[in-house]
């Protein structure tokens, strides 16, 4: 049996605004899963708070709308309780760079497989706009009327240097390198980023469709090699162009393979309990 | 006052020094060869947050009947430096032994007082065996001992040869030899003490409440354990990462509490048996994600094992300071267990419960340990698994539409584990309906939702009305029926409480002891019944509020007037208990 777009729809519709970039990235993921052999059951969604994050109420698989930055813990506890579903965890840049940035550093560095696609909008749009950690200096929001005095986070960066082993960047609007992207990440044995540019029409003026239209470049388009660190680094600090693609991927094993013996048959399928053989052996360490 | 003057078969010994002098070490090394004797032990360290300047004691009450508390004042103490004499010397029994090591001891201890008798044992020279180093006179010491308090020497050649065998012979000998060295001191020097230590040949183990903890859940089907190291939880960490391999179960330290609860939700939705621990601070973390498994129905375990505080407190010392916190963690209101374990033992088959009791209501069930119980040493007879695993409702295959949180009567829906063909549904933290689809935004305050969320949220809240029918234990009350008055507490007291009722009957008073182990929801009506056949009753509690006395006020109106409260950091005795309680009697 092999699964098809539409098996992945689901009867609720979206509520976001009609434009949000959002939808491009739901589009995307569903055709990213059936083209990659998934079946509906296979796959499990797991997201924080946000506009970004209401997306596993919308597509037709097992999913966890979960707390406002908690959704990689979840889904990195789901992952390894249940290693044979494809995990995706997806939310804003709210919920994946401020609240919950910490959990973001170390599950880039564990390395479990699982996909995290952060829709990017440099906005709190659930909110009703404030600034958000990758909101641009000076940038007027209703938190900072005034301009946004901090400097923006650069989720690349981050990544790259936090040992994370695929980081990549597409704009929702671009559904084809989207595709392409999505697929290779869910391949990718280990934790993948994909940064998403996913414009808030609704209440970021600024980073708009038409902006990323007009500036976004395609760097494995232009020649990038993504496995070398260094060069990463530069495309992803590039002033003259927004870049995006495949920045970085590296073949370092994932946390699994250090837990190859336990992992051999899931863990929620392991058999329960102790022989008394086996407690009498507890019990004799003490003794 | 004496309480062990009449029959001395028991024995208070208190091994003092510098953090990093190998007092734990030696105290458990005591502690096996006592326990493999047959004879009881009780033992509490006292120790600082500093690895090593801090001054450290170890306190082990050791008898032929259970002993109930590491007792107050000691009979022998072992001093080995400086600060040593200043603080313990004013502790002693009349009449107590008092061994020194008289390399860093150099003043004349017998002006502090005279009721004593003084041993110096210069430790470094004494050792004098070749090869020997300075931490074997731990070894010495321990040797030194078993031959004051006559017991038996064969076991614990023993004990060193099953702790080095590892090593090798040569030091196997090495410690054998420096051991039996301690004896011979001993016998050239001291003299046996006059003691009926006789152990009933009964193998038991010497271990700690957070070792039980442990072994409970490995031995109740845990396959997966997340937390974040912290005072005085961190010893579940510990043990349960030593087991990981041969009990192939997952041991995960993750990068803060927020990801240890979050963790064991991701891993318990995926149908695995899972906890965590933490003490009050990280729990205070935890506290959203307690809500979110609430809301969820997700079946985890949190050990909450309290330290003195607020904020961060006093992380080595104890109290039982928690249980509102434990009570309000998270907003709103959701169906939650909250159990206290008495003492070691029950640590063991209280972990098991939880688990049970999680999967059975998909409820987070939150246990309350303390200091004492997860870190004091003593003896206990094997335990046994004595609950079988219960799971609760899981369906395995779909049969139409899946709904995750379906309506039922007692508000325990069927869960169905992901990955099941054809039963997709997404768990929200927002308000739902029972397949699972948000009901908090674009229909959030129209009819139909406010609808829904009466019918979702009873359903939830119907869970915790069968847990009180169903599960929740009444307090014991043990002790003669014609009390003058109740002594109440809860939680790790036990044995302290029930002690102090001993001592009360010594002295001609009649009282019995009420004990509550399961919080939260209490069976208030049994309770209450209970509560009123006494004719009064005095909360004991390690807090400065009476938080349980307040819970129990709260849910039957049943108002415990007289309390004793200590916050210390120390532990309750029966000793203290008791002259609290004399004390708390002489205001009218
Ligand atoms: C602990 C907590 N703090 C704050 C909130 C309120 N909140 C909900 S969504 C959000 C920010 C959303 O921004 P982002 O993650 O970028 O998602 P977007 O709506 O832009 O897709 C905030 C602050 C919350 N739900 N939980
Ligand atoms: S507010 Fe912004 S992010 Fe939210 S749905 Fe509307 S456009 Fe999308
Ligand atoms: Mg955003």
């Amino acid at each position: 049996m092999s699964s098809e777009v539409k098996d992945f729809n689901h009867k609720v519709a979206p509520d976001w605004c009609p434009g949000c970039g959002d939808f491009g990235l739901l589009a995307g993921l569903k055709k990213a899963l059936p083209s990659v052999s998934l079946e509906t059951h296979d796959v499990m969604v797991v997201s924080g708070i946000g506009c970004s994050s209401n997306l596993p109420g919308f597509i037709n698989t097992y999913g966890l709308h979960t707390l406002h930055g908690r959704s990689l813990p979840i889904a990195q506890g789901f992952k390894l309780a249940n290693h044979k579903m494809t995990v995706v965890a997806v939310g804003g840049d709210g919920d994946g760079y401020g609240i919950g940035v910490g959990h973001l550093v170390h599950a880039m560095r564990r390395n479990i497989d699982m996909t995290y696609l952060v829709m990017n909008n440099s906005i709190y749009g659930l909110t009703t706009g404030q600034t958000s950690p990758t909101s641009g200096f000076q940038m007027k929001t209703k938190s900072t009327p005034f301009g946004n005095p901090e400097l923006p986070l650069n989720p690349l960066t981050l990544a790259l240097g936090s040992g994370c082993g695929f980081v990549a960047r597409v704009y929702t609007g671009h559904v084809t390198q989207l595709i392409d992207i999505v697929q290779k990440a869910i391949k990718h044995p280990g934790f993948a980023l994909i940064d998403t540019f996913s414009p808030c029409v609704t209440f970021n003026k600024i980073n708009t469709h038409q902006y990323y239209k007009e500036n976004v470049k395609d760097i494995n388009k232009l020649g990038h090699n993504p496995s070398d660190l260094y060069a990463a680094f530069r495309e992803a600090t590039r002033e003259d162009c927004i870049t995006t693609g495949i920045f970085y991927q590296s073949d370092r094993p994932c946390y699994e393979a250090s837990e190859e013996e336990t992992l051999r048959e899931p863990l929620f399928a392991h058999k329960l309990g102790i022989s008394r053989e086996e407690e009498t052996a507890l019990m004799a360490e003490f003794v | 006052m004496m309480v062990h003057s009449k029959q001395r078969n028991s024995v208070i010994v208190r091994i003092a020094g510098a953090a990093g002098d190998g007092i734990a070490s030696a105290g458990e090394f005591f502690g096996k060869i006592c326990a493999r004797q047959g004879l009881h032990i009780m033992a509490y360290n006292a120790y600082q947050s500093a690895i090593r300047g801090g001054h450290v004691w170890l306190q082990l009450h050791v008898g032929s009947e259970k002993t109930l508390t590491h007792g107050e004042k000691p009979d022998v103490a072992i001093l080995l430096n400086r600060t040593s004499p200043a603080v313990h010397i004013p502790d002693m029994k009349s009449g107590g032994v008092v061994f020194y090591n008289s390399s860093l001891i150099t003043e004349d201890l017998s002006k502090m007082r005279d009721d004593l008798t003084y041993h110096h044992f210069p430790f470094l020279e004494t050792v004098n065996v070749p090869g020997a180093t300075a931490v074997m006179a731990n070894t010495m010491l321990v040797g030194c001992l078993i031959e004051v308090l006559g017991i038996n020497h064969e076991l614990g050649l023993d004990v060193i040869r099953e702790r080095y065998s590892k090593k090798g012979v040569e030091i196997v000998d090495l410690n054998s030899k420096v051991f039996e060295r301690g004896m011979e001191w001993a016998q050239q020097n001291a003299k046996r003490f006059d003691l009926a230590l006789k152990g009933d040949g009964k193998k038991r183990m010497f271990l700690t409440g957070n070792h039980a903890f442990g072994m409970g859940f490995l031995a109740h089907g845990l396959k997966f354990y997340a937390a974040y190291p912290m005072s005085p939880s961190t010893g579940i960490l510990h043990y349960l990462a030593t087991k990981a391999k041969s009990h192939k179960i997952v041991v995960k330290q993750t990068e803060d509490e927020l990801a240890a609860v979050n963790f064991i939700i991701g891993a318990a939705h995926a149908g695995v048996r899972t906890a965590t621990a933490t003490s009050g601070g990280g729990f205070a973390l935890m506290t959203e994600g307690i809500g979110l498994a609430g809301m969820l129905e997700e079946p985890i375990v949190v050990v909450n094992v309290q330290r003195g505080g607020p904020s961060t407190g006093i992380p080595t010392k104890q109290e039982q300071g928690d249980l509102n916190q434990m009570l309000g963690a998270s907003q709103g209101e959701f169906s939650r267990i909250v159990l206290a374990p008495t003492d070691t033992e029950d640590a063991f088959h209280t972990a098991g419960r939880a688990l049970n009791l999680a999967e059975k209501y998909q409820v987070p069930v939150l246990i309350l340990s303390d200091l004492f119980l997860s870190e004091h040493f003593q003896t206990c007879v094997p335990f046994q698994v004595k609950q079988p695993i219960e799971r609760g409702k899981i369906q395995n295959s779909v049969n139409g539409q899946y709904k995750r949180f379906l309506i039922t009567d007692d508000g325990i829906s069927p869960r169905l584990l992901p990955g099941t063909p054809g039963g997709m549904y997404c768990s929200p933290s927002d308000e739902h309906d029972e397949e699972g689809i948000v009901t908090s935004d674009v229909l959030a305050g129209l009819p139909e939702a406010r609808e829904l969320r009466i019918k979702l949220q009873s359903k939830r809240m119907r869970k915790l009305e069968a847990i009180r029918r169903e599960e929740m234990r009444p307090p014991t009350l043990t002790g003669p029926q014609d009390a003058e008055f109740t002594l109440m507490g809860w939680g790790s007291t036990y044995d302290a409480i029930e002690e102090a009722c001993q001592i009360f009957a010594q002295f001609g008073t009649k009282v019995n002891h009420l004990h509550f182990t399961d919080l939260f929801p209490l069976p208030t009506e049994k309770v209450l019944e209970i509560l009123n056949s006494c004719k009064e009753v005095i909360g004991v509690e390690g807090n400065y509020t009476g938080q349980m006395a307040k819970l129990i006020r709260m849910e039957t109106g049943f108002h415990i007037k007289r309390s004793v409260n200590r916050f210390d950091g120390e532990p309750f005795t029966g000793e203290d208990i008791y002259n609290r309680v004399k004390k708390e009697l002489a205001y009218v």
